[in-house]
């Protein structure tokens, strides 16, 4: 078809989402390079990688969801009560740290599970039935620590959130054993598929003989268990439980999912892209902190920019029809 | 070029990457006329009306309204109203609220008097023999009120002078459709020029004065209706005569009982009893909302039955449960192809092995090659046109799309397909493919149902046939009984079960 075999390549790839978004957070560092000396020193890196672990980890979670047409609001509540429940069992429970990290996982699944029995068996709208979850999440996590944090984590656990290996942090490399797992289990398992095939059609996925409420039970409760393993790293790193630790993931996660081509919705998309997108909106946020943006306005800036980063693949696209169109003439 | 013309198209030319979608195509549309324009899919309909209506600009060539060149900032396109094949209406919205959005175009300005708009919409809805009260919300609406109130509202524009219809009568009843056409006519004489886009040929002969016949991008002829037949127009359509009376019922019907429903009941059904043998092809036909496709369902198990036994296969059959019913080898593929058969965003390839998954594993995990495997089988046995497996299927022909349906189920070796209106907006040339299909599918055992609301679908295809009215079996008949007779009971004007 084409003469130029290696133009063609490239174009192929463009076509593909993930290798346009990973273009963009490689022109992000770039830039990042360009305006701030300190972007590419070790300990910045460090700093960077450690963040993007944690709200990446949410974002493949919540892509999932949103692949299957729901999303989950209340992964930052989940994350803060599992890690306080974990804090608590492994000082004033007594038992020790590795189980008590155990236990902190299965529960987390268990608010997942809680969370997709709702809304699957009663009929409910994600958004609002997970606004309402987030309450009482939220809620039980004040009532149990009176709003004081959790202390004297054993040191045995820090090296999970604080730790490197070979100067890569600890949390970074779960957040990729995390990721690719997640990109095995969409496009290699019959469930993954079903998540996709009820994201496009939830009537054609019911006549094709797709269990939909028990993939959506399933989702939501790896989405409630990637929640709590975020917030038990994240309680290793602080070396503290605190109740205020995920409130921005939500909102973070969906958009790092969106700015990485997932649709709001469902059925398009994969958890790679959303990784990504999360890795973009750690970049931007370092970057702000690195130019010495005033605080008062960092969170404007960092809001503009994200806008901007989810406008420039819609442009991009209205850029291709334009000159598909462009091009017939 | 025709001076007489109100809509006019000149050598209009519009390509797409890859293919010439119109070439060099000269059309006119008269006033007072009503203008049929027929083809098989892909044949360059849809792109002309895109062309005529303004929402792609030829390549070259011209299209004139009323003599004057047309773009898109002169506003001429507004002249030309279009109906779209597609229910597109607000269904939480009142029928009078749904005729007259937007209110600017429909000349209504500052605050809108509820009293006002129910009289303008009065008029209108009894001009169009609607039967529903303006302040009636759509969704409570049937399916053919639906789509006769598009076409009202596409004409409350009072500007217009064209009004281009793209399958109007797909989801309308015998009797609305009647009623369409009374109103069509009643536009014709408002010296309007009408543009009629429908792949029943009947209804192009009953209602048209002219034709024009597209094949491949290119217009192949054009003639008065009243000179030529529905051979010569398949002929043209085709390229080549198709026997309308080929038939495509099962040769190989067997004596071995696959399904046995007994006094079945459910919300739309009452009393439903019938056998199906293996290798046969049974058709259900009847008028639309007669309550085929709910007992089907209901079968199937995606519907809530109230009472009755079915037994498959020997065996007594667990109700409601679509899971168990694929498992036993019972796949329904249903009318709602773009909503509920396909999943449109997914690859060829996905949707063609989401059904038997599980023999793709190797180690648990979906193996590349066995699945590219499996989609190359379908897509060669079932003669699937795609550039590659990976394409979307949305971007797919309807034919192209129900053949992976099909494939998709095969290759899970079923004993019943239910069929629900296979060929709906699927072109006559490919239609006579699915029927193929369906007969060596039947031939190779496999038992089939099949549901359509075009009787001489029905009459092609099946080895029996039985009709249904108002949710109950008003006969059944063996494939060689005449139309006649068979309207009748589709009516409901015979009675009981004679069996």
């Amino acid at each position: 078809m084409n003469d130029n075999k290696p133009l063609h390549i490239v174009k192929a790839l463009f076509r593909n989402n993930t290798v346009v978004v990973s273009v963009v957070l490689f022109v992000f560092c770039v830039i990042a390079t360009i305006f701030s000396r300190y972007f590419l020193t070790l300990f910045n890196l460090q700093a960077l990688m450690r963040d993007i672990a944690f709200i990446s980890m949410i974002a493949v979670g919540q892509s999932l969801l949103l692949l299957l047409g729901e999303l989950d609001l209340s992964v930052g509540a989940v994350a803060s009560l599992c890690g306080i429940l974990t804090g608590l069992m492994m000082t004033k429970g007594g038992i020790a740290a590795g189980l008590a990290i155990v236990f902190g996982i299965v529960i987390g699944l268990g608010m997942g599970a809680l969370n997709g029995l709702i809304i699957s068996k009663f009929r409910l709208n994600a958004m609002v039935a997970t606004i309402g979850m987030q309450g009482v999440y939220t809620g039980t996590t004040l009532v149990i620590t009176r709003g004081k944090a959790v202390a004297n984590i054993p040191e045995s656990i820090l090296f999970l959130g604080k730790g490197a290996l070979a100067e890569i942090p600890n949390p970074f490399l779960v957040s990729l054993a995390v990721v690719t797992i997640a990109a095995l289990f969409v496009s290699k398992t019959r469930r993954g598929r079903y998540i996709y095939a009820i994201g496009n059609s939830r009537s054609a996925a019911e006549i094709l003989g797709i269990r939909v409420d028990r993939i959506r039970i399933l989702t939501f409760s790896i989405v409630g268990m990637l929640s709590s393993i975020a917030g038990i790293l994240y309680v290793a790193r602080l070396g503290s439980a605190q109740a205020n630790i995920g409130t921005t993931w939500p909102m973070n996660s969906i958009a790092a999912s969106v700015i990485g081509g997932v649709l709001l919705t469902g059925g398009v998309g994969n958890p790679v892209g959303a990784y990504i997108g999360a890795a973009i909106l750690m970049v931007i946020s370092n970057v702000i902190v690195l130019l010495g943006v005033n605080i008062y306005w960092q969170q404007a800036v960092s809001g503009f920019v994200v806008v901007v980063a989810i406008a420039l693949p819609s442009m991009v696209n209205i850029m291709r029809e334009n000159k598909r169109i462009r091009s017939i003439n | 070029m025709n001076n007489n013309a109100v809509l006019e198209a000149r050598n209009v030319t519009k390509m797409f990457p890859g293919v010439i979608a119109l070439n060099e195509v000269n059309i006119a549309f008269e006033p007072g006329t009503i203008h049929c324009v027929v083809g098989e899919n892909g044949a360059g309909k849809s792109t002309l009306i895109k062309c005529l209506t303004g929402v792609h600009i030829p390549d070259s060539g011209e299209v004139f309204i009323e003599g004057q060149k047309a773009t898109r900032q002169n506003k001429l396109f507004t002249k030309v109203a279009y109906v779209p094949q597609e229910l597109d209406l607000f269904s939480h919205m009142s029928a009078a609220e749904n005729l007259f959005i937007p209110y600017e175009r429909s000349g209504l300005k500052g605050f809108i008097s509820r009293k006002h708009l129910r009289e303008k919409a009065d008029v209108i809805l009894n001009k169009f023999n609607i039967g529903v009260y303006p302040d009636t919300l759509v969704r409570d609406i049937s399916v053919s009120q639906q789509q006769l109130l598009q076409i009202a509202r596409a004409t409350v524009f009072e500007g217009y002078e064209v009004l281009l219809l793209d399958e109007p009568t797909t989801s309308l009843t015998q009797e609305d459709t009647e009623r369409l056409f009374e109103t069509i006519k009643q536009l014709k004489e408002e010296n309007k020029a009408i543009v009629f886009i429908s792949h029943k040929l009947e209804e192009v002969f009953r209602i048209g004065d002219f034709t024009t016949v597209f094949r491949n991008g290119q217009k192949v002829a054009d003639s008065k209706l009243s000179g030529v037949d529905v051979p010569w127009i398949i002929k043209q359509m085709t390229g080549r005569t198709l026997d309308d009376n080929e038939l495509f019922a099962s040769e190989k019907v067997t004596d071995e009982i696959i399904l046995e429903v007994e006094n079945l009941n459910g919300e739309r059904f009452r009393n439903i009893s019938f056998k199906l043998k293996k290798g046969e092809i049974l058709g259900f036909s009847g008028l639309i909302g007669a309550g085929r496709s709910e007992l089907m369902q209901g079968i199937f198990g995606s519907v809530p039955t109230a009472s009755g036994s079915i037994r498959f296969d020997g065996h007594p059959w667990k109700k409601g449960s679509p899971c168990y019913s694929i498992e036993k080898g019972m796949f329904y593929l249903p009318e709602e192809r773009r909503s509920q058969g396909i999943l449109p965003n997914l690859s060829v390839k996905s949707n063609a092995t989401i059904s038997r998954l599980k023999e793709l594993l190797v180690n648990g995990f979906i193996s590349r090659e066995r699945e590219e495997r499996c989609v190359n089988d379908i897509i060669k046995k079932y003669d699937i046109k795609t550039p590659t497996s990976n394409r979307e299927i949305k971007f797919l022909s309807g034919g192209n799309q129900q053949k992976v349906i099909i494939g998709r189920f095969m290759s899970c070796g079923p004993k019943l397909l239910i069929f629900d209106e296979p060929t709906k907006g699927i072109d006559v040339g490919t239609k006579n493919q699915i029927y193929k299909l369906m007969k060596q599918i039947a031939e190779e055992g496999v038992a089939i149902i099949l549901i359509s609301s075009e009787m001489n679908e029905v009459q092609k295809c099946s080895n029996r046939i039985i009709t249904m009215y108002n949710g109950r079996i008003t006969g059944e008949y063996p494939r060689n009984t005449d139309s006649h007779e068979l309207l009748h009971s589709i009516f409901g004007l015979t009675g009981g079960n004679h069996e």
